[in-house]
């Protein structure tokens, strides 16, 4: 039986083993990782948490990305209003794909205290009925957040019942906040009704082209067409440099889902092989479409850095026998990167950096600072599972000491802690997770944001260039330490800074 | 306006509005008591919409909350709440703690005051508000976050001072011209000599906010938000309180001193010389654009759109003070029914004698639909007395509204998305001059 029979998708704490609190090095994973334990470590709870994100933002980031979808959230007011903020993705990602910048349409059901009594179905039908009729969008995303995981709306019989009264395609999707610690399970969550309501009906059968030669052509096109899969955390700046590294050696590109018309899903099932920039991203969908579909796919190495891209390169390549190829085109373009790096290096040298970010995201990054010439002295990763450890493997390799790890699903306060003791003279962090350190007087950038490049040999070029202005002028962070506090006692930066993780057979609190 | 779902909600849940306003009290550190993914979510929001403001001292992700999960919801989250606090005491330096809730401890039945009082009877700094999402907007929740300080924070019992005033109705984040709209309006309340407590602008202290039942008369300039506190607190501490609309410009800047020395018996002689000195120089400083005024066509038909505070106050500022022909205005909060009179009377009688329409719509997509109700396409005809040359005030979601009619247009209200916001105001005589440049500047951008 698959994933995919169910209503809801499995979490992530339960599907992969991923843990969210937990305090390692460089090497403790990286040996563990060697040691074939995989990803048993024994996951924890803080005593003090700060707040973060639930697995509904992510999920609204891909959803909010669709063309001609409205997306209804079925919760209380406040559920989605984040879409405030990426409604600048969406206005900037229509308008570097179509040439005019669009407002997304979000719904919600705001349920109230009379709804959380009596139950909120009703209401539900009503709002999808009224959506059809009003925006006549392609399709509905029905998005249950909260309130509904614990009053007992079922909205995928809700959408099952009103499907046929209706023209729009109705998507259920469970991103019901309390339920996950693990927020990735967000791309399971939409991967999921895409898997159950965009794919299988149409599959590959009914597919009925007219005379024999373009059933060759087709043939011909599709054994070259690969799914690269975006789930919103690439501008189209980073699709654009995938697509040109992939279409030098052939290959068609078919970008899925960001940005992709709920109509054009079916064209995934039919391509050569999936190729994921990301494993935190996309296993659970991957899995899905090779087991059902047959396409194959590769999902290992993230290519940010110079030898992650070439690796990613490297395993494409070799599954339509491009090897040659791809050697030649690697050759040339690292050739011409490192050549062009060498202006920011002295700059560069021996500084010493601190990354944090979605896991697989920060450890690649952390690869591409050791490879521009800095000294990556500390992580903190979102959660943690098996996927990461070719990653730790790799920048153990590389490491000048045996510095911290930090699973933590933003956490500032650890973060303040650790960077108050270990001073590095650069940071990198997620969206909204950048103020600890700026108001600590630490250069700072970002490690994710759609309108930069990241990815591939550009991106590499892209974050020195960037890198290189934040650390040839940081008086913006300085001027901010001068004058401003951050929220944390004084004893907090002389505690222990993993004091309120209680793993399994570790002392409370101390 | 749908009955079944709001669209594109300019505002949060009630905990937003509430976790906002926490973090724009001096010292103030919330204490969320809810699933982890809503700080998250407000932090995002605001980065979306309040004119790039996310943070101040302990906001976006810095926020301490109980991320209660599965586990709570099944045996109950007061234990969790009661180590989040404990934990959050040893490690957040704050003056006042405030706990707040979402929706999941509220649906499963969490009793917060009884964890909250227990911190309290020990002297902790710290209040309670359930704020539990699905309770309403964000406005109500700076309301009920106002409501616990009057009930649980102010001191009891202390004696009024003549001249002494607390000023509300403006929401921090909500309002992404907060802070300058209190200073503003708290700089006229001063040149009529009175003593302001605005409980969220770098002027304020936790002392002063402590004391506020010392307050003479509680403002709040808002047909909406903060009556409810205004009205609690009348009935804790005996402070009477007067309703105005956000003072933005000269005419209702006039009307707002008058109304507050009216109510506070001051001497009608000295109001008068305020207003008199502050008109004076204000049109001393618009007299050189009256050239470029004339000379370049400068009066607009306009639509405005906008939260209950705005819409009143900006369409009475476009109409009276700017003489421009406001035709259609747009309130953007779902508004009850019985409110809906006090805020379209407000511009129900303009002193320009312009007649405006007033639609009360929370569904943005609609507004098109309304102004061609109000003003009917052309039919064909030869001559036609178009909607234009137009101007579209309102949000940074009224940018399609703006293209699809041809108008330049001004974010103003939530969701503010393009323009970046720090202590810029409209409020008072010198907030005026700030909007019509604003306003000026955004017609002749290309010129």
């Amino acid at each position: 039986m698959s994933y995919f029979d169910n209503k809801v998708p499995p979490k992530r704490e339960d599907r992969l083993k991923a843990v969210i609190a937990h305090n390692d090095s460089i090497c403790g994973l990286a040996l563990k990782a060697r040691g074939g334990k995989g990803c048993l470590i024994d996951d924890g709870d803080r005593g003090f948490t700060q707040g973060t994100i639930c697995l509904l933002l992510p999920a609204l980031a891909m959803l909010n990305s669709l063309p001609d979808n409205v997306v209804l959230l079925h919760s209380a007011l406040g559920c989605g209003s984040c879409t405030h903020s990426q409604n600048a993705n969406v206005r900037m990602g229509s308008n570097a794909r179509w040439g005019k910048a669009k407002d997304g349409v979000w719904l919600s059901t705001a349920l109230d205290e009379t709804d959380v009594i009596s139950g909120g179905e009703d209401k539900l039908a009503r709002a999808i009925i009224e959506a059809d009729r009003r925006y006549r969008p392609a399709s509905i995303t029905i998005v249950a957040g909260c309130v509904p995981g614990i009053i007992g709306d079922d909205i995928d019989g809700v959408a099952q019942r009103l499907q046929p009264q209706v023209s729009a395609k109705l998507l259920p999707v469970h991103c019901e906040g309390f339920k996950t610690k693990i927020w990735a399970t967000a791309y399971d969550a939409v991967y999921h009704t895409i898997g159950r309501n965009l794919l299988e009906e149409k599959g590959v059968t009914d597919y009925a082209p007219q005379d024999e030669f373009e059933v060759l052509r087709e043939q011909e096109r599709l054994a070259k067409t690969v799914n690269l899969m975006n789930v919103s955390s690439m501008g189209r700046v980073d699709e654009q440099e995938l697509e040109r590294l992939l279409e030098s050696l052939g290959l068609e590109v078919n970008v899925f889902p960001v940005f992709a018309h709920p109509d054009s899903f079916v064209k995934a099932t039919r391509a050569a092989l999936s190729i994921s920039t990301c494993p935190t991203h996309d296993d659970y969908f991957l899995g899905y479409l090779e087991e059902r579909f047959g396409v194959p796919s590769i999902i290992k190495h993230m290519p940010i850095g110079i030898e992650n891209t070439s690796l990613w390169i490297r395993d494409v390549a070799r599954v339509f026998g491009f090897e040659e190829q791809a050697e030649r085109l690697i050759a040339s373009e690292e050739a011409e990167l490192k050549a062009s790096l060498e202006e920011f290096r002295p700059l560069f040298e021996g500084q010493k950096v601190f990354v944090s970010a979605g896991e697989f995201r920060a450890l690649a990054t952390a690869r591409l600072l050791q490879e521009i010439g800095l000294e990556v002295v500390g992580i903190r990763s979102f959660h943690h599972d098996h996927f990461a450890e070719v990653e730790y493997d790799k920048l153990a390799r590389e490491a000048k000491s045996d510095y911290v790890v930090d699973i933590a699903n933003v956490q500032p306060f650890e973060e303040a802690n650790l960077l108050n003791r270990l001073k590095p003279d650069l940071f990198l962090g997620h969206a909204n997770g950048n103020m600890t350190a700026a108001k600590l007087g630490i250069p700072t950038h970002v490690i994710y944001n759609t309108g930069l490049a990241y990815i591939g040999y550009r991106g590499v070029y892209e974050i020195a260039r960037r890198l290189h202005r934040q650390l040839s002028n940081p008086a913006y962070n300085r001027n901010l330490a001068e004058n401003l506090k951050l929220p944390y006692r004084d004893s907090w930066y002389q505690a222990e800074p993993f004091s309120y993780l209680n793993t399994r057979g570790r002392s409370v609190n101390e | 306006m749908s009955e079944n779902f709001v669209e594109r909600a300019r505002y949060l849940c009630s905990l937003g509005g509430a976790a906002a306003t926490v973090t724009a009290l001096p010292g103030g550190v919330p204490i969320l008591h809810s699933a982890s993914g809503c700080a998250g979510n407000f932090a995002w929001t605001q980065n979306g919409g309040s004119g790039l403001q996310v943070g101040g001292y302990c906001g976006s992700l810095t926020v301490p909350s109980s991320n209660i999960g599965e586990t709570e919801v099944v045996f109950g989250g007061e234990e969790r709440l009661r180590e989040q606090i404990a934990s959050t005491l040893k490690v957040m330096h704050g003056g006042l703690y405030v706990v707040v809730t979402g929706c999941v401890p509220e649906v499963i039945g969490d009793d917060i005051f009884a964890v909250v009082n227990d911190f309290r009877s020990e002297g902790v700094s710290i209040i309670g508000a359930a704020t539990g999402g699905f309770r309403g907007d964000s406005y109500w929740g700076y309301d009920l976050v106002l409501q616990a300080l009057v009930k649980d924070y102010l001191a009891k019992g202390i004696e009024k001072a003549k001249g002494r005033v607390n000023l509300w109705g403006v929401v921090p984040y909500m309002d992404p011209f907060w802070r300058g709209n209190l200073e503003g309006a708290r700089r006229l309340l001063e040149l009529i000599g009175l003593e302001v407590n605005s409980f969220f602008t770098p002027a304020d202290t936790l002392e002063g906010i402590q004391a506020a039942a010392s307050a003479e008369l509680n403002i709040v300039a808002s047909d909406l938000y903060g009556q409810g506190a205004a009205r609690l607190f009348e009935e804790k501490h005996g402070t009477p309180f007067v309703t105005a609309p956000l003072p933005i410009g000269v005419s209702a800047s006039e009307e707002f001193l008058r109304q507050v020395g009216a109510a506070l018996s001051l001497d009608e002689g000295l109001v008068e010389r305020v207003i008199a000195r502050e008109k004076k120089e204000y049109y001393q400083i618009l007299d050189p654009l009256t050239d470029c005024y004339n000379d370049l066509d400068l009066q607009r038909y306009a639509v405005v759109v906008g939260d209950a505070n705005y819409a009143v106050a900006l369409t009475r500022f476009l109409a009276d003070d700017l003489g421009w022909l406001p035709a259609l205005t747009v309130v953007t909060d779902r508004v009850q029914e019985s409110e809906q009179s006090a805020i379209a009377g407000r511009v129900g009688q303009l002193a320009s004698g312009f007649a405006t329409n007033v639609v009360f719509e929370s569904d943005g997509s609609q507004v098109l639909g309304h102004l061609n109700r109000v003003w009917p396409q052309p039919a064909g005809q030869k001559y036609y007395n178009s909607f234009s040359p137009a101007f579209v005030v309102g949000s940074s979601l009224e940018r399609e509204l703006a293209l699809q009619i041809g108008a330049p247009h001004l974010s103003v209200s939530f969701p503010v998305a393009n323009r970046a916001v720090l202590d810029r105001g409209y409020t008072g005589f010198r907030g005026g001059l700030r909007l019509a440049e604003d306003l000026f500047g955004a017609i002749v951008v290309n010129r």
